[in-house]
Protein backbone atom coordinates (compact mmCIF):
# COMPACT_ATOMS: atom_id res chain seq x y z
CA UNK A 1 0.00 0.00 0.00
CA UNK A 2 1.46 3.21 -0.56
CA UNK A 3 2.52 5.66 1.74
CA UNK A 4 2.10 9.00 1.54
CA UNK A 5 5.14 11.20 1.09
CA UNK A 6 6.97 8.15 0.63
CA UNK A 7 9.59 10.49 0.52
CA UNK A 8 12.08 10.82 -2.56
CA UNK A 9 14.78 10.19 0.00
CA UNK A 10 18.31 10.04 -1.63
CA UNK A 11 16.89 11.59 -4.82
CA UNK A 12 16.05 14.28 -3.19
CA UNK A 13 18.90 17.08 -3.77
CA UNK A 14 19.31 15.53 -7.42
CA UNK A 15 15.00 16.26 -7.85
CA UNK A 16 15.20 19.43 -6.09
CA UNK A 17 18.54 20.57 -8.64
CA UNK A 18 16.66 19.71 -11.47
CA UNK A 19 13.32 21.47 -10.61
CA UNK A 20 15.16 24.71 -9.47
CA UNK A 21 16.70 24.58 -13.31
CA UNK A 22 13.14 24.31 -14.50
CA UNK A 23 12.67 20.97 -14.94
CA UNK A 24 8.52 20.28 -14.97
CA UNK A 25 8.76 16.79 -14.36
CA UNK A 26 11.03 16.85 -11.45
CA UNK A 27 8.80 20.05 -10.47
CA UNK A 28 5.80 17.63 -10.38
CA UNK A 29 7.68 14.83 -8.65
CA UNK A 30 7.71 16.90 -6.03
CA UNK A 31 4.49 18.32 -5.77
CA UNK A 32 3.25 15.10 -5.86
CA UNK A 33 4.98 14.10 -2.64
CA UNK A 34 3.92 16.87 -1.02
CA UNK A 35 0.56 18.00 -1.85
CA UNK A 36 -1.34 15.35 -0.58
CA UNK A 37 0.07 15.91 3.18
CA UNK A 38 -0.19 19.69 2.59
CA UNK A 39 -4.29 18.93 1.78
CA UNK A 40 -4.45 16.68 4.69
CA UNK A 41 -3.21 19.13 7.18
CA UNK A 42 -5.08 22.12 5.89
CA UNK A 43 -8.47 20.09 5.74
CA UNK A 44 -8.27 19.91 9.58
CA UNK A 45 -6.42 23.30 10.25
CA UNK A 46 -8.47 25.37 7.85
CA UNK A 47 -11.21 23.59 6.53
CA UNK A 48 -13.40 25.88 4.66
CA UNK A 49 -10.04 27.10 2.33
CA UNK A 50 -8.11 24.19 2.44
CA UNK A 51 -7.63 23.97 -1.35
CA UNK A 52 -7.30 27.72 -2.10
CA UNK A 53 -4.35 27.85 0.70
CA UNK A 54 -2.44 24.99 -0.61
CA UNK A 55 -2.57 26.71 -4.41
CA UNK A 56 -1.59 30.04 -2.75
CA UNK A 57 1.18 27.86 -1.02
CA UNK A 58 2.41 26.59 -4.16
CA UNK A 59 2.62 29.55 -5.89
CA UNK A 60 4.93 30.94 -3.13
CA UNK A 61 6.94 27.79 -2.95
CA UNK A 62 7.54 27.92 -6.99
CA UNK A 63 8.74 31.99 -6.34
CA UNK A 64 11.03 31.22 -3.42
CA UNK A 65 11.97 27.83 -5.31
CA UNK A 66 15.26 28.85 -7.11
CA UNK A 67 17.21 29.57 -3.80
CA UNK A 68 15.80 27.24 -1.73
CA UNK A 69 18.61 25.66 -0.07
CA UNK A 70 18.36 22.91 2.13
CA UNK A 71 17.59 18.85 2.59
CA UNK A 72 13.73 17.00 2.23
CA UNK A 73 13.31 17.66 5.97
CA UNK A 74 13.60 21.33 5.58
CA UNK A 75 12.28 21.43 2.47
CA UNK A 76 8.84 19.98 3.85
CA UNK A 77 9.18 22.49 6.56
CA UNK A 78 9.58 24.99 4.45
CA UNK A 79 6.25 23.94 2.38
CA UNK A 80 4.17 23.64 6.11
CA UNK A 81 5.59 26.82 7.60
CA UNK A 82 4.12 28.52 3.77
CA UNK A 83 0.83 26.66 4.39
CA UNK A 84 0.11 27.35 7.92
CA UNK A 85 1.14 30.87 7.44
CA UNK A 86 -1.22 31.59 4.51
CA UNK A 87 -3.86 29.49 6.91
CA UNK A 88 -3.30 32.01 9.75
CA UNK A 89 -4.25 34.60 7.88
CA UNK A 90 -7.33 33.62 6.26
CA UNK A 91 -8.37 32.71 9.38
CA UNK A 92 -8.07 35.76 10.63
CA UNK A 93 -9.57 37.46 7.67
CA UNK A 94 -12.56 35.13 7.96
CA UNK A 95 -12.57 35.34 11.66
CA UNK A 96 -15.88 37.45 11.64
CA UNK A 97 -17.72 34.82 10.05
CA UNK A 98 -18.90 32.13 11.85
CA UNK A 99 -17.77 28.81 10.62
CA UNK A 100 -19.84 25.64 11.31
CA UNK A 101 -18.96 23.44 13.97
CA UNK A 102 -16.89 20.61 13.22
CA UNK A 103 -18.59 18.41 15.85
CA UNK A 104 -21.49 18.87 13.91
CA UNK A 105 -20.24 16.00 11.63
CA UNK A 106 -22.21 13.18 12.69
CA UNK A 107 -20.11 10.09 13.70
CA UNK A 108 -22.52 8.32 12.37
CA UNK A 109 -20.62 8.79 9.02
CA UNK A 110 -17.94 7.13 10.37
CA UNK A 111 -17.19 3.80 9.47
CA UNK A 112 -18.00 1.14 12.24
CA UNK A 113 -17.09 -2.22 11.22
CA UNK A 114 -13.97 -3.31 10.07
CA UNK A 115 -15.83 -4.91 6.42
CA UNK A 116 -17.25 -1.49 6.35
CA UNK A 117 -13.80 0.18 6.55
CA UNK A 118 -12.21 -2.18 3.91
CA UNK A 119 -15.44 -1.65 1.30
CA UNK A 120 -14.40 2.18 1.78
CA UNK A 121 -11.41 2.64 0.15
CA UNK A 122 -8.40 3.65 1.59
CA UNK A 123 -9.46 7.42 0.84
CA UNK A 124 -12.64 7.04 3.19
CA UNK A 125 -10.26 5.92 6.14
CA UNK A 126 -8.35 8.85 5.14
CA UNK A 127 -11.15 11.45 5.33
CA UNK A 128 -12.47 9.81 8.56
CA UNK A 129 -9.27 9.92 10.35
CA UNK A 130 -9.51 13.41 9.24
CA UNK A 131 -12.43 14.46 10.56
CA UNK A 132 -11.05 12.54 13.66
CA UNK A 133 -8.28 14.63 13.98
CA UNK A 134 -10.80 17.59 13.57
CA UNK A 135 -12.41 16.34 17.27
CA UNK A 136 -8.85 17.43 18.90
CA UNK A 137 -8.25 20.28 20.09
CA UNK A 138 -6.08 22.31 17.76
CA UNK A 139 -2.98 22.48 18.73
CA UNK A 140 -2.58 18.17 19.45
CA UNK A 141 -4.38 17.86 15.79
CA UNK A 142 -1.16 20.51 14.28
CA UNK A 143 1.22 18.42 16.57
CA UNK A 144 0.19 15.15 15.52
CA UNK A 145 -0.23 15.72 11.87
CA UNK A 146 2.92 17.60 11.58
CA UNK A 147 4.74 14.79 12.88
CA UNK A 148 2.73 12.17 11.11
CA UNK A 149 1.66 13.88 7.71
CA UNK A 150 4.54 15.95 7.42
CA UNK A 151 6.82 14.06 8.71
CA UNK A 152 8.71 16.40 10.78
CA UNK A 153 10.74 15.63 13.94
CA UNK A 154 9.81 17.27 17.15
CA UNK A 155 12.23 19.90 16.71
CA UNK A 156 11.08 21.06 13.27
CA UNK A 157 7.38 21.18 14.66
CA UNK A 158 8.52 23.27 17.83
CA UNK A 159 10.05 26.05 15.62
CA UNK A 160 7.01 26.09 12.90
CA UNK A 161 4.65 26.59 15.99
CA UNK A 162 6.81 28.40 17.88
CA UNK A 163 6.81 26.45 20.71
CA UNK A 164 9.34 24.03 23.03
CA UNK A 165 10.03 20.61 22.08
CA UNK A 166 8.94 19.65 25.61
CA UNK A 167 5.68 21.50 24.58
CA UNK A 168 5.08 19.51 21.26
CA UNK A 169 5.80 16.47 23.19
CA UNK A 170 2.95 17.00 25.78
CA UNK A 171 0.68 18.34 23.02
CA UNK A 172 1.04 15.07 20.79
CA UNK A 173 0.70 12.22 23.37
CA UNK A 174 -2.27 14.46 24.73
CA UNK A 175 -3.82 14.56 21.30
CA UNK A 176 -3.13 10.79 20.97
CA UNK A 177 -4.92 10.17 24.19
CA UNK A 178 -7.48 11.76 23.11
CA UNK A 179 -7.70 9.76 19.92
CA UNK A 180 -7.85 6.51 21.91
CA UNK A 181 -10.58 8.00 24.10
CA UNK A 182 -12.90 9.39 21.63
CA UNK A 183 -12.46 5.81 19.87
CA UNK A 184 -13.04 4.01 23.17
CA UNK A 185 -16.47 6.41 23.27
CA UNK A 186 -17.95 6.21 20.05
CA UNK A 187 -17.09 2.67 19.35
CA UNK A 188 -15.11 3.68 16.01
CA UNK A 189 -12.60 1.18 14.66
CA UNK A 190 -11.62 1.64 10.77
CA UNK B 1 -18.51 2.28 29.16
CA UNK B 2 -15.32 0.96 28.51
CA UNK B 3 -12.95 0.86 30.93
CA UNK B 4 -10.49 3.01 29.84
CA UNK B 5 -6.97 3.13 31.66
CA UNK B 6 -5.36 5.52 30.19
CA UNK B 7 -7.90 8.49 30.86
CA UNK B 8 -7.27 8.19 34.28
CA UNK B 9 -3.08 8.26 34.00
CA UNK B 10 -1.13 11.52 35.12
CA UNK B 11 1.71 10.05 34.85
CA UNK B 12 3.47 9.15 31.46
CA UNK B 13 4.82 5.79 31.87
CA UNK B 14 7.68 4.70 29.45
CA UNK B 15 5.66 1.83 28.32
CA UNK B 16 3.22 4.46 27.09
CA UNK B 17 6.17 6.75 26.08
CA UNK B 18 7.18 3.81 24.05
CA UNK B 19 4.04 3.36 22.52
CA UNK B 20 3.68 6.95 21.63
CA UNK B 21 6.91 7.15 19.85
CA UNK B 22 5.21 3.71 17.84
CA UNK B 23 3.09 5.77 16.98
CA UNK B 24 4.06 8.72 15.44
CA UNK B 25 7.18 7.10 13.93
CA UNK B 26 4.29 4.46 12.16
CA UNK B 27 5.86 1.60 13.73
CA UNK B 28 4.45 -1.58 14.87
CA UNK B 29 3.30 -1.17 18.66
CA UNK B 30 4.80 -2.61 21.49
CA UNK B 31 2.97 -6.10 22.44
CA UNK B 32 2.61 -4.48 25.94
CA UNK B 33 0.46 -1.48 24.54
CA UNK B 34 -2.69 -0.51 25.93
CA UNK B 35 -5.44 -2.49 23.59
CA UNK B 36 -6.90 1.64 23.62
CA UNK B 37 -4.25 2.33 21.21
CA UNK B 38 -4.37 -0.08 18.65
CA UNK B 39 -7.59 2.01 17.12
CA UNK B 40 -5.06 5.14 17.30
CA UNK B 41 -2.51 3.60 15.26
CA UNK B 42 -5.32 2.64 12.69
CA UNK B 43 -5.96 6.51 12.48
CA UNK B 44 -2.64 7.56 11.92
CA UNK B 45 -2.28 4.65 9.51
CA UNK B 46 -5.36 6.01 7.35
CA UNK B 47 -3.43 9.61 7.56
CA UNK B 48 -0.37 8.48 6.37
CA UNK B 49 -2.42 6.49 3.30
CA UNK B 50 -1.16 7.14 -0.01
CA UNK B 51 -3.14 9.93 -2.45
CA UNK B 52 -6.07 10.05 -3.52
CA UNK B 53 -7.02 11.35 -7.19
CA UNK B 54 -8.61 14.27 -5.20
CA UNK B 55 -5.11 15.24 -3.44
CA UNK B 56 -3.67 15.01 -6.61
CA UNK B 57 -6.29 17.20 -9.15
CA UNK B 58 -4.59 20.38 -8.76
CA UNK B 59 -1.25 19.16 -10.86
CA UNK B 60 -2.11 20.77 -13.69
CA UNK B 61 -2.68 24.32 -12.17
CA UNK B 62 0.72 23.94 -10.39
CA UNK B 63 2.52 22.87 -13.23
CA UNK B 64 1.64 25.68 -14.98
CA UNK B 65 2.17 28.14 -12.09
CA UNK B 66 5.73 26.84 -12.64
CA UNK B 67 6.26 27.21 -16.13
CA UNK B 68 5.08 30.82 -15.61
CA UNK B 69 7.83 31.43 -12.73
CA UNK B 70 10.67 29.35 -14.32
CA UNK B 71 10.01 30.10 -18.15
CA UNK B 72 9.74 33.98 -17.43
CA UNK B 73 12.65 35.35 -19.23
CA UNK B 74 15.76 37.35 -17.03
CA UNK B 75 16.11 40.19 -18.27
CA UNK B 76 12.77 42.29 -17.73
CA UNK B 77 13.68 41.03 -13.96
CA UNK B 78 17.18 42.98 -14.18
CA UNK B 79 15.93 46.21 -14.64
CA UNK B 80 13.57 46.55 -11.59
CA UNK B 81 15.67 45.08 -9.56
CA UNK B 82 18.66 47.63 -10.38
CA UNK B 83 15.95 50.73 -9.42
CA UNK B 84 14.89 48.93 -6.49
CA UNK B 85 18.69 48.50 -5.69
CA UNK B 86 18.93 52.52 -6.19
CA UNK B 87 15.70 53.03 -4.54
CA UNK B 88 17.15 51.43 -1.58
CA UNK B 89 19.62 53.55 -1.19
CA UNK B 90 18.56 56.41 -1.67
CA UNK B 91 15.95 55.95 0.84
CA UNK B 92 17.44 53.76 2.85
CA UNK B 93 15.73 50.13 2.68
CA UNK B 94 12.94 50.11 5.29
CA UNK B 95 11.84 53.47 3.65
CA UNK B 96 12.26 51.43 0.26
CA UNK B 97 9.88 48.97 1.29
CA UNK B 98 7.75 50.53 3.24
CA UNK B 99 7.08 52.55 0.27
CA UNK B 100 6.72 49.49 -1.98
CA UNK B 101 3.99 48.03 0.49
CA UNK B 102 2.40 51.48 0.59
CA UNK B 103 2.50 51.02 -3.48
CA UNK B 104 1.15 47.42 -3.23
CA UNK B 105 -1.80 48.28 -0.76
CA UNK B 106 -2.70 51.01 -3.06
CA UNK B 107 -2.62 48.04 -5.63
CA UNK B 108 -4.81 46.16 -3.86
CA UNK B 109 -7.53 48.41 -3.66
CA UNK B 110 -6.96 49.30 -7.12
CA UNK B 111 -7.76 45.61 -7.99
CA UNK B 112 -10.98 45.91 -5.70
CA UNK B 113 -11.66 49.45 -7.38
CA UNK B 114 -11.42 47.82 -10.79
CA UNK B 115 -13.64 44.48 -9.79
CA UNK B 116 -16.23 46.86 -8.69
CA UNK B 117 -15.87 45.80 -5.10
CA UNK B 118 -15.26 48.96 -2.87
CA UNK B 119 -18.23 50.38 -1.19
CA UNK B 120 -20.38 52.86 -2.79
CA UNK B 121 -18.24 56.21 -1.79
CA UNK B 122 -15.01 54.28 -2.09
CA UNK B 123 -15.99 53.02 -5.53
CA UNK B 124 -16.94 56.84 -6.84
CA UNK B 125 -13.26 58.14 -5.71
CA UNK B 126 -11.71 55.28 -7.92
CA UNK B 127 -13.71 55.54 -10.45
CA UNK B 128 -12.69 60.03 -10.53
CA UNK B 129 -9.21 58.93 -9.80
CA UNK B 130 -7.98 55.28 -11.68
CA UNK B 131 -10.78 54.81 -14.03
CA UNK B 132 -12.13 52.35 -12.19
CA UNK B 133 -16.11 51.37 -13.26
CA UNK B 134 -18.25 53.74 -11.26
CA UNK B 135 -20.15 52.61 -8.33
CA UNK B 136 -22.82 50.63 -8.22
CA UNK B 137 -21.91 48.03 -5.54
CA UNK B 138 -21.60 45.01 -7.05
CA UNK B 139 -23.46 43.16 -4.62
CA UNK B 140 -22.77 39.14 -4.70
CA UNK B 141 -26.02 37.63 -5.89
CA UNK B 142 -26.55 40.27 -8.98
CA UNK B 143 -23.23 38.98 -11.14
CA UNK B 144 -22.07 42.24 -12.63
CA UNK B 145 -18.15 42.82 -12.99
CA UNK B 146 -15.95 42.60 -16.21
CA UNK B 147 -17.34 39.53 -18.64
CA UNK B 148 -14.56 37.13 -19.85
CA UNK B 149 -13.20 36.79 -21.82
CA UNK B 150 -12.41 40.00 -23.78
CA UNK B 151 -9.83 42.58 -23.24
CA UNK B 152 -11.01 42.70 -19.58
CA UNK B 153 -9.66 39.31 -19.29
CA UNK B 154 -5.81 40.37 -19.05
CA UNK B 155 -6.73 42.89 -16.22
CA UNK B 156 -8.67 40.43 -13.97
CA UNK B 157 -6.23 37.82 -14.40
CA UNK B 158 -3.27 40.21 -13.19
CA UNK B 159 -6.06 41.31 -10.26
CA UNK B 160 -6.59 37.77 -9.57
CA UNK B 161 -3.31 36.67 -9.77
CA UNK B 162 -2.11 40.20 -7.20
CA UNK B 163 -5.02 38.81 -4.89
CA UNK B 164 -4.05 35.10 -5.05
CA UNK B 165 -0.62 37.03 -3.84
CA UNK B 166 -2.54 38.53 -0.94
CA UNK B 167 -4.40 35.62 0.15
CA UNK B 168 -8.11 34.98 -1.44
CA UNK B 169 -10.44 37.67 0.10
CA UNK B 170 -10.71 39.54 -2.99
CA UNK B 171 -11.19 36.29 -4.98
CA UNK B 172 -14.46 36.54 -4.16
CA UNK B 173 -15.49 39.55 -5.68
CA UNK B 174 -17.96 38.94 -8.08
CA UNK B 175 -15.32 39.63 -11.50
CA UNK B 176 -13.57 36.54 -10.05
CA UNK B 177 -16.50 34.38 -10.34
CA UNK B 178 -16.35 35.32 -13.78
CA UNK B 179 -12.70 34.29 -14.37
CA UNK B 180 -13.78 31.12 -12.50
CA UNK B 181 -16.04 30.08 -14.70
CA UNK B 182 -14.71 31.41 -17.31
CA UNK B 183 -11.22 28.86 -16.57
CA UNK B 184 -13.48 26.05 -16.07
CA UNK B 185 -12.70 25.94 -11.84
CA UNK B 186 -10.55 27.48 -9.20
CA UNK B 187 -8.20 25.43 -10.03
CA UNK B 188 -7.55 25.71 -13.61
CA UNK B 189 -7.47 29.92 -13.35
CA UNK B 190 -3.64 30.44 -13.51
CA UNK B 191 -3.63 27.78 -16.16
CA UNK B 192 -6.40 30.02 -18.37
CA UNK B 193 -4.70 33.24 -17.37
CA UNK B 194 -1.77 32.27 -18.74
CA UNK B 195 -3.48 30.84 -22.06
CA UNK B 196 -4.43 34.40 -22.01
CA UNK B 197 -1.25 36.85 -21.32
CA UNK B 198 0.04 34.35 -23.87
CA UNK B 199 -2.05 35.39 -26.62
CA UNK B 200 -2.38 38.84 -25.15
CA UNK B 201 1.44 40.25 -26.46
CA UNK B 202 -0.02 43.03 -28.66
CA UNK B 203 0.83 46.02 -27.51
CA UNK B 204 -2.24 48.13 -27.82
CA UNK B 205 -0.54 50.90 -25.27
CA UNK B 206 1.69 50.85 -22.27
CA UNK B 207 -0.94 49.14 -20.41
CA UNK B 208 -0.35 45.87 -22.20
CA UNK B 209 2.35 45.68 -20.45
CA UNK B 210 1.07 44.77 -16.99
CA UNK B 211 -0.17 41.45 -18.14
CA UNK B 212 2.48 40.01 -16.28
CA UNK B 213 2.50 39.48 -12.81
CA UNK B 214 1.82 42.83 -11.42
CA UNK B 215 4.51 44.82 -9.44
CA UNK B 216 2.46 43.88 -6.48
CA UNK B 217 2.88 40.07 -7.13
CA UNK B 218 6.01 39.84 -4.94
CA UNK B 219 4.21 41.14 -1.32
CA UNK B 220 6.60 42.55 1.10
CA UNK B 221 4.01 41.65 3.52
CA UNK B 222 4.86 38.04 3.06
CA UNK B 223 5.49 36.75 6.33
CA UNK B 224 9.22 36.28 7.25
CA UNK B 225 10.55 33.23 5.49
CA UNK B 226 11.13 30.37 7.59
CA UNK B 227 13.60 27.72 8.51
CA UNK B 228 15.60 26.11 6.05
CA UNK B 229 15.57 28.23 3.44
CA UNK B 230 16.02 30.92 0.95
CA UNK B 231 17.15 34.40 2.45
CA UNK B 232 14.34 36.84 3.34
CA UNK B 233 14.27 38.66 0.25
CA UNK B 234 13.78 35.57 -2.03
CA UNK B 235 10.97 34.13 -1.02
CA UNK B 236 9.98 36.22 -4.32
CA UNK B 237 11.09 38.92 -6.37
CA UNK B 238 12.09 41.38 -3.64
CA UNK B 239 10.30 44.39 -2.31
CA UNK B 240 12.03 46.52 -4.43
CA UNK B 241 10.21 44.56 -7.90
CA UNK B 242 7.53 47.21 -7.17
CA UNK B 243 9.67 49.78 -7.76
CA UNK B 244 7.93 51.62 -10.66
CA UNK B 245 5.10 52.33 -8.33
CA UNK B 246 7.29 53.25 -5.57
CA UNK B 247 9.04 56.34 -7.08
CA UNK B 248 6.47 58.38 -6.71
CA UNK B 249 3.50 58.89 -4.35
CA UNK B 250 0.62 56.64 -3.83
CA UNK B 251 -1.83 58.33 -5.93
CA UNK B 252 0.66 58.57 -8.86
CA UNK B 253 0.87 54.35 -8.35
CA UNK B 254 -3.07 54.04 -8.63
CA UNK B 255 -3.24 55.98 -11.91
CA UNK B 256 -0.80 54.07 -13.20
CA UNK B 257 -2.06 50.72 -11.91
CA UNK B 258 -5.26 49.87 -13.64
CA UNK B 259 -4.75 47.04 -16.12
CA UNK B 260 -5.68 45.65 -19.26
CA UNK B 261 -8.20 48.11 -19.96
Amino acid sequence: MPILGAVIGEDFAEVLAAAQQGGEAAFSRLWTDANPALLRYLRVIAPQAADDIAADTWVQVVRGLPRFRGEEAAWRAWLFTIARRRAVDASRRRSRRREEPLQDIPVALLPTTADAADQAMEHLGTRSAIMLLAELPPQQAEVILLRVVAGLDTDAVARLLGRSPAAVRVAAHRGLRRLAQILAETGVTL
Amino acid sequence: MTNFPWSARRVVSSTEDTAVAALLAGTELPADAAAGLRPVADVLAALRAGPASDELAGLAAAQAEFRRGVGAPEQPKRSPRRRAAGLASRLGAKAAAAAAAAAISLGGVAAAAYAGALPGSLQQFAHRTIGAPAGHRAGYDTPVGPRVPGPAAQGLCTSYRHAAAHGNARQKAVAFRNLVKAAGGRGKVAAWCAAVSRHAHSPSGPHSHRTGPPPGHASPHRTAPPHGHPSPHRTGPPPGHASPHANGPAAKHATEHPTGS
